[in-house]
């Protein structure tokens, strides 16, 4: 692999992710939610963008719907997924605290996931929806490689914008003042539900967006993408970045995608030594993992603790 | 009307097993408090030190388990005390987030030393019995029975031994238990190698009864989880009738819906359990 293609894939992937790393920094850093359930809204997206551009079924298609419609519709319909799975998902779970919140996110996330791979009339089940349609970039005279680059980095800059806009708002002081304590919040007249909600819905929408990407980039969707791995990675991210500070969850994602791609980037003689440094790379993960949470004392976060 | 019986049969060796599964993992929650996401993995640490003795080395099967249970028993007090240890105060959210970390690295392990593909042990295969026309196999029967031999043994661990009547007390108030002369720190190793052990018996059933892959441990974990919910985090009791209700609902539910929904009734049951009864079967919250 040569350098090109390596920086190319690591920022592209990097900004990509790091569009989820940022909402979910939103979620948890700011709104005090532990979201485990991440990887549904990425998923609600990347099919929302994919059966809304899919031709309409015919031979061996299983799914019932694929609209045909331009990428840019499909693109919308992917934030619009992604906001109303949030509102499902929301909706009940949000007065679940700490360790609940998390259990029955992931819940959510695994419920999806089975749905995507048992019901083959939304997308073919196992098998997914391949050849998703994809902007063409030769019109404004990009290759396709750079134009995902660069619709990453926007995306990711948007992304970044909105939630540092969120925040630095009054509104934003009044989600900081739930987290810290709702209950002082509540008296001076804020609607804690209502706010964490609303800081919920909105920074799933991000995340749809950068499903519908990841489906364009991919030209495929199917339930094996869309795993909880996916969520774990994306703590793991947020974790690595420590402060969180916008600047550092993306600094933190982009050092976990550089740390994976130069891993696959390697090449093995064998089958068994591929499988062995893809433990060792996962083990790896788990370990700084582990060793971050170990010495970053959050102690904000340690005084929360976790009641139903 | 057979087959329903059939699959009420199978759910509750299905249950049986998710008991001893999750035994440990509400014990691991009541005593130090969080939702430990590693322990499915030792189940599947027990499952392939088992799987490695009995097959590679040519042990035969009960010196293999036994060696397999008390090294994963001592592998999680070895993890306790290094992982968790230093980061009890952070509270709970971050313990669990640190044992995602650890399943990581278990996990990983198990896939580089083992390697991918479906395994299974050097045991002669199972009897089948069949009473009124529902089949069991002798192995089924020593889950089941185990399950019952555990549930009877813990239940007199934690009310007659003193250690237990420790672990108890700890799990109820460890700053009143210490100031009464429990040794906090023995009373937390010795809720390590109960737990871990219990998850090590767990993982040599399920090598007994299914099929080993390496990515085993995670599709468990679901299932602990529902049934650890549904019993009311942190409580032991409640886990026996909880492990049943989740197991049997699960296979009986094959009867009624595609097979492929089968996990699907886990989460179900933990998200109908969370969103109308927190507290679980137990009843009893604890905040």
């Amino acid at each position: 692999m040569n350098f090109e293609q390596l920086f190319l894939t690591v920022l592209t992937y990097g900004c990509l992710f790091s569009v989820m790393t940022v909402c979910l920094n939103l979620q948890y850093a700011r709104g005090g939610m532990i979201n485990f359930g991440t990887v549904a809204y990425f998923a609600a997206g990347a099919y929302a963008y994919a059966i809304f551009t899919q031709e309409p079924p015919k031979g061996l298609d299983q799914y019932l719907f694929g609209f045909d419609a331009p990428w840019w519709i499909g693109f919308i319909a992917a934030g619009v997924a992604s906001l109303l799975f949030a509102i499902i998902t929301g909706w009940p779970t949000l007065r679940l605290r700490g360790e609940y919140l998390a259990l029955t996110t992931f819940a959510f996330a695994e419920v999806l996931h089975s749905f995507l791979l048992n019901e083959r009339r939304i997308g073919n089940g196992s098998v997914g929806l391949s050849n998703v349609d994809r902007p063409d970039f030769s019109a404004i005279g990009l290759s396709e490689n750079y134009g995902f680059m660069l619709s990453a980095v926007l995306l990711l800059i948007l992304t970044s914008l909105l939630c540092r806009r969120i925040l630095a708002s009054p509104y934003g002081r009044a989600v900081d003042a739930v987290r810290d304590d709702e209950v002082a919040a509540e008296a001076v007249g804020k609607d804690v539900h209502r706010l964490r909600f609303e800081i919920f819905v909105i920074s799933a929408v991000p995340i749809g967006f950068a499903g519908a990407l990841y489906a364009m980039i991919t030209t495929l969707v199917s339930p094996d993408l869309f795993t909880a791995e996916v969520t774990f990675f994306v703590w793991i991210a947020l974790v690595l970045g420590g402060e969180h500070t916008i600047k550092g969850v993306i600094l933190g994602t982009l050092a976990l995608v550089t740390f994976e791609e130069v891993v696959r980037s390697l090449h093995f003689e064998t089958v068994r030594a591929a499988e062995i440094a893809a433990s060792v790379e996962y083990m790896m993960t788990g370990l700084i993992f582990v060793m971050i949470l170990r010495w970053q004392p959050f102690t904000r976060f340690a005084k929360k603790g976790a009641t139903p | 009307m057979t087959l329903i019986a059939q699959y009420f049969v199978t759910g509750i060796v299905t249950g049986c097993f998710l008991i001893l599964a999750t035994i440990g993992f509400s014990l691991t929650r009541r005593v130090e408090g969080f939702l430990n996401i590693a322990h499915a993995e030792m189940l599947g640490v027990s499952a392939f030190i088992a799987w490695g003795l009995n097959t590679q080395a040519g042990w035969p099967f009960l010196p293999a388990a036994i060696v397999a249970i008390v090294a994963t028993a001592f592998l999680g007090l070895f993890i306790g005390r290094l992982v968790y240890d230093p980061i009890r105060n952070l509270g709970p959210a971050v313990l669990l987030i640190s044992s995602v970390g650890v399943a990581y690295v278990i996990g990983g392990a198990i896939d580089g030393i083992v390697g991918t593909g479906i395994r299974s042990l050097d045991i002669p295969l199972a009897t089948t019995y069949k009473f009124l026309g529902v089949r069991i196999t002798d192995y089924q029967m020593i889950v089941v029975g185990l399950a019952a031999l555990t549930g009877i043994s813990l239940a007199l661990f934690l009310n007659k031994t003193k250690t237990g009547l420790a672990i108890r007390a700890m799990a109820d108030n460890p700053a009143l238990a210490a100031s009464r002369g429990i040794d906090v720190q023995k009373t937390s190793r010795a809720t390590w190698l109960v737990a871990s052990g219990l998850a090590g018996l767990a993982g040599v059933m399920l090598a007994m009864i299914a099929t080993l892959s390496t990515d085993i441990a995670f599709h468990q974990i679901l299932q602990i989880l529902a049934v650890a919910i549904l019993a009311g985090l942190g409580s032991l009791y409640s886990v026996l009738l909880s492990g049943l209700i989740v197991g049997v609902a699960m296979d009986m539910s094959v009867y009624f819906i595609p097979a492929g929904y089968r996990p699907l009734i886990a989460f179900a049951v933990v998200i109908v359990v969370l969103l109308v009864r927190p507290e679980g079967l137990s009843g009893r919250s604890k905040s």
